[in-house]
């Protein structure tokens, strides 16, 4: 449904996309992985065809994205990662107008979206907070019933419980057969909804996975505060990777192996346990190490 | 073309438009109110330019006050009117272009089921429409002040006043065009404001400087609005055919490169 095949571009500071193919099918949620800056928002310049790419192409049901401009966004819906509308509307008045621009009659759809997300479409747009505008964004890309959804950090500005209607709206369409293509550089955003994941860096594809494994993959660190201090001592020496310790407190990092993990910390009394946030190149530190040692 | 498009950005910028077209419409009715008193004391008048320094009176256009259009030509043609349209074009223009792709916005426009040269083109046009609005009503306006201000009493060739207008689309046409690709092409909307900002005012400068003295006559010959003269266009028509076939293949090549340009460009949005 939407394909990137050896997708190149090189910018005069020498950034870019290198060589970058993925292919996204019908009814596929795929997440697009990276940390800021590592090419996410200049693939899919690409796919919008914002871009000219200095070697291959990106299709979006059969049809070239740079070459077929006016015919391929028929089957589109965009999320832009920076959210700005034009000036001096109110939200209402800008769907009216995308709703024009894509000839679109029937507003069902837009005003069941509304109600869902909950806002006042009548708000000027100035006045609006960001996740507002994240919401008035989102019923644009999806009012139109496009088969290929593009959204690009979805769900920063939500609140968690938007989170979770917007989880609940990508399930749904995605169980109606759109296919979707989600960026972001938070794993955690995408791994509640993503089939398959690629993960980006400097411009080049890492890997493209199944999520569930890249859950396998990932490496979450954990801070344990024990009662004791013979525990603490116990529970250092047991093997686990102990990233560093402060009197009774531990911090260790965990990569799939949450069996053994437990069973340690259940030998002893346990005060406390915090799990660490961490960027994506945190999580999945050894992976982006391996590859580096192959591809210098 | 987009209609949608056209229609829609139309209506966003309509009222910037109706405030520069009533503003200018008033200032004309002004002079027309004025001209009556100016007219019984042409002959002082004529005498006080005459005792200027020579290019003042031809730089400000102060050329003549016999008749009704030969003083609006100098008095509002030749400054106000200049400078009012110079600012909606730089504005305008940028506002168009340059601004949605700055702030994004053009994402949008463009991730809708239509091609950037319609979209282009429709933006373009949004422009020419914005001129031609703010002229039709200011000739409008003249016309409303002959009948009102002047009742036949003074003499008023409507002729030489839509020869005046037309001619004045036709430059703002050339200079819109300039600034559209300056618009068109640019990434960033302070620059492509300052660079039209700077071609259009540059034009303007070199052009009244250059009326100051013969010496630096050659100046006007590097600006576009010397190809405008609005005091010779209200007595005749002289070589307006010609200026105008120029100023008119000068607007459309500079719109039609933007929207070829923009077509290929890549967008950072």
């Amino acid at each position: 449904m939407l394909t990137v095949q050896q997708l190149t571009k090189r910018f005069p500071n020498g950034r870019g996309v290198f060589d970058v193919s993925f292919e996204v099918r019908q009814g596929e949620v795929f997440g697009f992985l990276g940390p800021n800056g590592a090419g996410k928002s200049t693939t899919i310049r690409h796919i919008m065809g914002f871009m000219k790419p200095d070697r291959g192409s990106v299709r979006v049901n059969g049809r070239d994205t740079w070459r077929e401009q006016g015919r391929f966004q028929a089957d589109i819906g965009y999320l832009p990662g920076e959210i700005s509308f034009i000036e001096g509307m109110t939200g209402k008045s800008f769907l009216d107008f995308m709703a024009d621009l894509q000839g679109l009659r029937d507003k069902t759809r837009r005003t069941q979206l509304i109600e869902r997300l909950q806002f006042d479409p009548t708000t000027p747009i100035r006045k609006m907070s960001k996740g507002m505008k994240q919401k008035v964004g989102l019923v644009a890309a999806f009012m139109h019933d496009p088969k290929v959804i593009v959204l690009d950090e979805p769900t920063s500005g939500l609140d968690p419980l938007m989170q979770q209607v917007f989880i609940e709206i990508v399930l749904e369409e995605k169980a109606r057969g759109k296919t979707f293509l989600l960026s972001s550089h938070s794993f955690p955003e995408i791994e509640r909804t993503c089939d398959r994941a690629a993960i980006i860096k400097d411009g080049v594809l890492i890997t493209v996975k199944d999520i569930h494994e890249l859950q396998s993959m990932q490496r979450k660190l954990f801070e344990v505060t024990f009662e004791e201090a013979a525990a603490a001592d116990a529970f250092a020496n047991a093997g686990l990777a102990v990233e560093s310790r402060e009197g009774n407190r531990l911090r260790v990092a965990v990569q799939g192996d949450y069996d053994r993990f437990t069973a340690e910390i259940a030998r002893h009394k346990v005060r406390n346990i915090e799990i660490f946030t961490q960027n994506l190149e945190d999580i999945f530190m050894n992976y982006y190490d391996r590859k580096k040692g192959i591809t210098p | 073309m987009n209609a949608a498009l056209y229609g829609r950005m139309l209506s966003v910028h309509l009222k910037g438009f109706l405030n520069y077209a009533i503003g200018s419409a008033f200032y004309i009715l002004l002079m027309f109110w004025l001209y009556p008193g100016i007219a019984q004391n042409a002959k002082a008048i004529d005498d006080l330019v005459a005792s200027m320094p020579p290019g003042v009176g031809s730089a400000f256009g102060l050329n003549g006050f016999g008749t009704a259009e030969a003083f609006i030509s100098g008095e509002y043609y030749g400054l106000i009117l200049v400078l009012i349209l110079s600012i909606v074009c730089v504005q305008l223009s940028t506002q168009l272009m340059a601004r949605l792709v700055d702030q994004g916005a053009m994402a949008y426009l463009l991730s809708a089921p239509t091609t950037r040269a319609k979209v282009a083109l429709s933006q373009a046009l949004v422009l020419a429409t914005g001129l031609l609005l703010i002229l039709g009503v200011t000739t409008l306006a003249g016309f409303a002040g002959d009948a009102w201000f002047l009742r036949g009493k003074y003499a008023f060739d409507t002729a030489g006043f839509l020869r005046l207008n037309a001619s004045a689309f036709l430059l703002f046409f050339a200079v819109g065009g300039i600034s559209f690709l300056v618009s068109a092409l640019s990434d960033d909307e302070k620059r492509a404001r300052g660079i039209s900002g700077l071609i259009a005012f540059g034009f303007f400068s070199l052009d009244l400087i250059g009326k100051f003295s013969d010496k630096i006559d050659w100046m006007r010959n590097l600006s576009l609005f010397s190809l405008y003269r609005p005091g010779e266009v209200v007595s005749g028509p002289g070589d307006m055919a010609v200026t105008s076939a120029i100023l008119a293949a000068i607007g459309l090549v500079a719109f039609g490169l933007a929207v070829g340009l923009f077509r290929r460009r890549d967008l950072p949005l």
